[in-house]
C-alpha cells in the first residue's frame, strides 16, 4: 500500500512545475536516511532540491562540551556514559591530546556508551560510591527521556553533561538570515510527535514559506514534499501535517510538562553555526546537584574551543544545508566513517554518514564547477 | 511496538518478533493500556500511535534494513 501511494505522490509531484528551482529542507535525520535509501533525489524532477539541514543533535554538539567530557573522564574518578556515536566525533585539539572521546578512553578513561538514559541510571545504581556523568547530546525526542530519567528519581551519584538542543529555533535562526537557503521545510516527525505539529507554524506564519511535517516511509516524505510544492505554487504557506498517525497539533503534553519541570531553555551554542537564542536546555536550579557543567566548571573554564571544523571539513556547510555532503573536499577521501574528520560523517543522523551508508561513495566534483 | 503487558511506569513491548521492557513514565498513569501501540525512543515511549501507523513503520523498517543488506526482494 505504501508503495503504490508513493507512486502516486511521486506522478502528483511530476506534474507540478514551480517558476523556479525549488529547495525543501529537512531537519532530521531520519528523514534524510529514508531519502537516500529511498532514492527519492533521483525520482523527483530537477527542479526540486531536497536539502539536508541541521538535523544530527551529535554533529551539532559545541566542541567545548566534547571536550569538557574528555576532560572530565580523563582527570576524576567518574564513569562516563554517552551515546555511542558520540565516542567518535573528532575535536580540534592540541598535538597529542586526546581528540575523541574514544580516544580518551584509549588512553585510560572509564567512558561507557550505552543506547538509552535507562542504562546511565543502571550504571549508577550499581556503582553507587562512584560518580556517573551522562554526557547527552539530543534534541526535544531524547530530552524528554532524560527530563523523565531526572523526575522518576535520579540517583545521587549521576550527573548530566547536557549538550540537549531545541530544533525549531535553528529554523528559525536560519530563517532570520538574509538567505535562508530553502524556499520550504519538511519539518521532523518524531521532534514534532513530542512538542506538536504547531511548533512549526511560524515557518509559514512568519516566513511565508511552506511546510509540512512528515514521517519516515517514502510516501509520508512524499506527501509533504507534495504538499510544499503545491502550495508555493499556489502562493500559499501553511503548516500540514503529513504524519497524522503519530503526530498531534499540540504533541505529547506530559512529556511537555516533564521537560518544562526539569530544564530552563538557554542561548546555546551549535557547532558550525554558532550560539542560537533559546535553542538548548540546562537543568533547573533545583538540580544543580546533578549538573556536571557546574560540577565540573574547572573543565570548561579551561576550554577555548571556538566550535570550528576540523580544517578542510565542510561540515559547518552541510549542516547549514548550503552544501549537499558530497561537495566537501575531504568526502570520500579523507573523511570516511571508518576514518571521519567531521561529526557529520560520524553519527548515524549525520548526512555525511548517511550519504555514504546509502552507497554515494563519490564525489560529484562535476557540479562544484 | 505494541504493548502486551504493564506494571506501573514499566510496559512488556513486541515488534516484529522482538519483545522489549519500555519506560512509560512520559505519559500520564492509565493513558496507556495493553493493546495500544506507542512510538519508542532510547527506550521510552514518546507518542502513542494508531496500529496502521505502526504496521506502516515496521515495513518501512524491514524495508531500509533489506536496502541496507542489498536485499532485491525487501
Amino acid at each position: 500500500m505504501s508503495n503504490q501511494r508513493a507512486r502516486q505522490l511521486l506522478d502528483q509531484i511530476n506534474t507540478l512545475a514551480p517558476s523556479n528551482p525549488f529547495k525543501i529542507m529537512n531537519v532530521c535525520g531520519g528523514h534524510e536516511r529514508t531519502i537516500n535509501l529511498a532514492g527519492l533525489r533521483s525520482l523527483l524532477p530537477g527542479h526540486i532540491e531536497l536539502i539536508p539541514g541541521p538535523g544530527c543533535p551529535v554533529c551539532i554538539c559545541p566542541e567545548e562540551t566534547i571536550a569538557m567530557a574528555i576532560a572530565i573522564a580523563l582527570n576524576e574518578p567518574v564513569v562516563v556514559v554517552t551515546f555511542g556515536d558520540m565516542l567518535h566525533v573528532p575535536i580540534n585539539t592540541a598535538r597529542g591530546e586526546p581528540r575523541s572521546l574514544e580516544q580518551a578512553r584509549a588512553a585510560g578513561a572509564n567512558i561507557h556508551p550505552i543506547a538509552s538514559p535507562l542504562e546511565a541510571r543502571t550504571i549508577a545504581l550499581r556503582h553507587p560510591t562512584q560518580q556517573v556523568v551522562f554526557f547527552m547530546a539530543g534534541f526535544e525526542t531524547t530530552s524528554a527521556p532524560t527530563a523523565a530519567l531526572i523526575a522518576e528519581g535520579i540517583p545521587d551519584n549521576l550527573l548530566l553533561l547536557l549538550a540537549a538542543r531545541r530544533t525549531w529555533p535553528a529554523v528559525a535562526q536560519l530563517l532570520n538570515r538574509d538567505q535562508a537557503g530553502f524556499d520550504a521545510l519538511i519539518a521532523p516527525g518524531h521532534v514534532s510527535a513530542v512538542m506538536g505539529s504547531d511548533e512549526w507554524r511560524f515557518v509559514a506564519e512568519r516566513h511565508q514559506r511552506p511546510v509540512a511535517v512528515a514521517g519516515f516511509d517514502a510516501a509520508s516524505l512524499l506527501a509533504a514534499i507534495c504538499s510544499v510544492t503545491q502550495q508555493a505554487i499556489n502562493g500559499e504557506a501553511t503548516l500540514v501535517n503529513s504524519y497524522p498517525a503519530v503526530v498531534t497539533p499540540s504533541g505529547n503534553r506530559h512529556a511537555q510538562h516533564l521537560i518544562d519541570q526539569t530544564f530552563t531553555t538557554v542561548d546555546s551554542r551549535w557547532r558550525g553555526i554558532g550560539t542560537i537564542p533559546a535553542s538548548g536546555y540546562a537543568l533547573k536550579k533545583k538540580y544543580r546537584l546533578h549538573d556536571a557543567h557546574i560540577h565540573f566548571s574547572k573543565y570548561s573554564a579551561q576550554s577555548h574551543h571556538k566550535d570550528e571544523m576540523p580544517p578542510g571539513c565542510d561540515c559547518a556547510k552541510v549542516i547549514l544545508g548550503k552544501e549537499p555532503p558530497d561537495h566537501c573536499p575531504l568526502y570520500g577521501t579523507a573523511c570516511t566513517p571508518s576514518n571521519p574528520v567531521g561529526p557529520c560523517m560520524v553519527s548515524d543522523e549525520g548526512a555525511c554518514r548517511i550519504w555514504w551508508s546509502s552507497g554515494l561513495h563519490k564525489q560529484r566534483r562535476a557540479k562544484q564547477a | 511496538m505494541q504493548i502486551t503487558e504493564i506494571d506501573g511506569d514499566l510496559a512488556s513491548c513486541h515488534s516484529g518478533g522482538i519483545t522489549r521492557t519500555v519506560n512509560l513514565f512520559i505519559f500520564e498513569r492509565g493513558v496507556l493500556k495493553p493493546g495500544d501501540y506507542v512510538l519508542v525512543h532510547v527506550g521510552y515511549a514518546i507518542q502513542k500511535i494508531d496500529p496502521e501507523a505502526a504496521q506502516l513503520a515496521w515495513e518501512t523498517e524491514r524495508e531500509m534494513q533489506g536496502a541496507i543488506r542489498g536485499d532485491p526482494n525487501a
